[in-house]
């Protein structure tokens, strides 16, 4: 298969041109604002495709140490079966900040919620900087 | 109703039905607004042998092109029962309720000639005292009392239920959700572990940002856009104002603007400080937002099982990414003060 560009590139690409070529030309407003969603959508993906099999590998990693369980492996490294891996020891992260807190107990709290922020730094390099278009 | 060349002839119709008074009615002109996410938006310049009317219309769109569903009777309802106990909110004149004459159900309300907040506050207006008319606008309709209310608005049985269920929505979220949503998670049990002191139950907005706020020649807020009223805690109106000011400043409730909002609204509701201060604002700063989360979420949801093919659902779930990073940061620094207010009572 031909890798390069990367989906990365052709996709920051894309928005790329949508931005600079489509939306000048664009005087319909509602679809000025579609444009806007479009450009932001292209540019978070841009950053997924090219980190998320990673950073699920990761996370998985950092949440089977705390929880002290072995994940195992997906199934291959195809999208849909990471996902379903990543999303099945998420629940164990789910579990293990609730029952943190019934506890009380802030050692316990601090160790789960360090995991709550990994993934919330992941989601936040995918989003960037956010721009509610349209609104006002 | 985004279709231009139709709708003068539909309005004319349907206003020559509710005013049969009026002569000679003519639209002069129609645009159809842009403005929020959730409704179809159109301004009609009309004209008659009396005089002349700027109307606003706020319809439902197509089946299936709705981002969220709410009752535009309720909403016509809860404009009528504001505007008559002296809230700032443009007038309710009219009400299509089986969209026969406007093409969609949808509800007439009169133009404000106001300035948009956020148009004024982008373009450099200065944001001196405004935190205190926030307070006022909001303290407007927090102190009606619940009995004038709609009845078709649901009453909670008390303060305790109510906040319990509010916290159990972001379990219910995650729930419902497509996949395990591990933050929502957190949030939950964070709320449970640090609930704020009970307040009486009032009218709240439900969407309070500046997007929905129009700044008056006089210097007072408008309130527009009570589709997602209900009978909750009027502190979440706060907190939501404040969670979507750091998406889409200003925030008025920001370290120099919170503590003037905090004295004015417990000085016009009676309100304690135990009650409103600049921590339960920052509690309610996560609380609030749980309504919008779950809709937003259900939108992404639909996406991704095929239900829907709304751009706007996948584009929105940026605003829950975004939202995630606010609420852990309030609840890592918001603990030890939490803390320590509970070690000094």
């Amino acid at each position: 298969m031909l890798s390069k560009p990367t989906s990365d590139q052709m996709i920051i690409g894309i928005a790329r041109d949508l931005r600079e070529q489509v939306l000048p030309h664009l005087t319909d407003q509602p679809a000025v604002v579609v444009m806007g969603m479009i450009d932001q959508i292209l540019r978070n993906l841009s950053v997924r495709v090219a980190n998320e099999i990673e950073w699920m590998h990761r996370e998985v990693a950092a949440i089977a140490a705390v929880a002290g369980r072995d994940p195992g492996s997906p199934q291959s490294l195809q999208l849909q079966h990471v996902v379903e891996w990543y999303g099945s020891v998420s629940r164990w992260l789910s579990a293990g900040i609730e029952a943190a807190y019934a506890t009380g107990d802030q050692a316990e709290i601090n160790k789960w919620r360090a995991l709550i922020e990994a993934r919330s730094a992941h989601e936040q390099a995918i989003m960037g900087s956010l721009d509610l278009v349209g609104r006002g | 109703m985004n279709n231009p060349d139709e709708m003068p002839a539909r309005i004319a119709a349907f206003l020559a039905e509710q005013e049969p008074e009026w002569r000679d009615i003519e639209v002069v002109a129609y645009e159809v607004m842009t403005g929020g996410y959730s409704r179809l938006l159109g301004k009609a310049h009309v004209r008659h042998a009396e005089g002349e009317e700027v109307l606003v219309l706020r319809g439902d769109p197509p089946p299936g092109r709705a981002l969220v569903d709410t009752d535009r009777a309720q909403e016509f309802e809860v404009i009528t029962t504001v505007s008559d106990h002296g809230v700032r909110t443009p007038r309710t004149r009219y009400f299509d309720d089986a969209g026969q004459h406007l093409g969609t159900r949808a509800l007439v309300i009169e133009f404000t000639a106001s300035d948009s907040f956020l148009a004024y506050a982008s373009s450099g207006g200065s944001l001196e005292g405004l935190n205190i008319k926030l307070a006022d606008a909001l303290a407007s309709y927090h102190r009606l009392p619940v009995a004038l209310l709609p009845a078709r608005l649901e009453r909670p049985a008390d303060w305790n239920t109510y906040i319990g269920h509010r916290i159990d929505e972001w379990r219910r979220t995650a729930d419902a959700h497509v996949e395990d949503l591990p933050i929502l998670r957190y949030v939950a049990a964070w709320l449970d572990a640090h609930r704020p002191p009970e307040v009486p139950l009032t009218l709240i907005h439900g969407d309070l940002q500046s997007a929905n706020l129009m700044l008056a020649p006089d210097g007072h807020f408008e309130i527009l856009d009570w589709e997602l009223a209900s009978i909750g805690d009027p502190r979440e109106d706060i907190g939501y104002f404040k969670a979507v000011a750091q998406i889409a400043p200003p925030d008025l409730l920001d370290d120099a603007g919170v503590m003037g909002f905090c004295d004015r609204y417990r000085e016009l509701t009676g309100l304690n400080e135990a009650q409103v201060n600049p921590v339960t604002v920052a509690y309610f700063l996560i609380l609030g937002v749980v309504g919008t989360v779950r809709r937003l979420l259900e939108g992404g949801a639909a996406y991704s099982r095929d239900e829907n093919t709304l751009l706007a659902s996948l584009f929105n779930l940026n605003s829950v990414v975004f939202g995630s990073g606010v609420w852990i940061d309030a609840s890592k620094q918001l603990e030890p003060i939490l803390a320590a207010m509970k070690g000094a009572m």
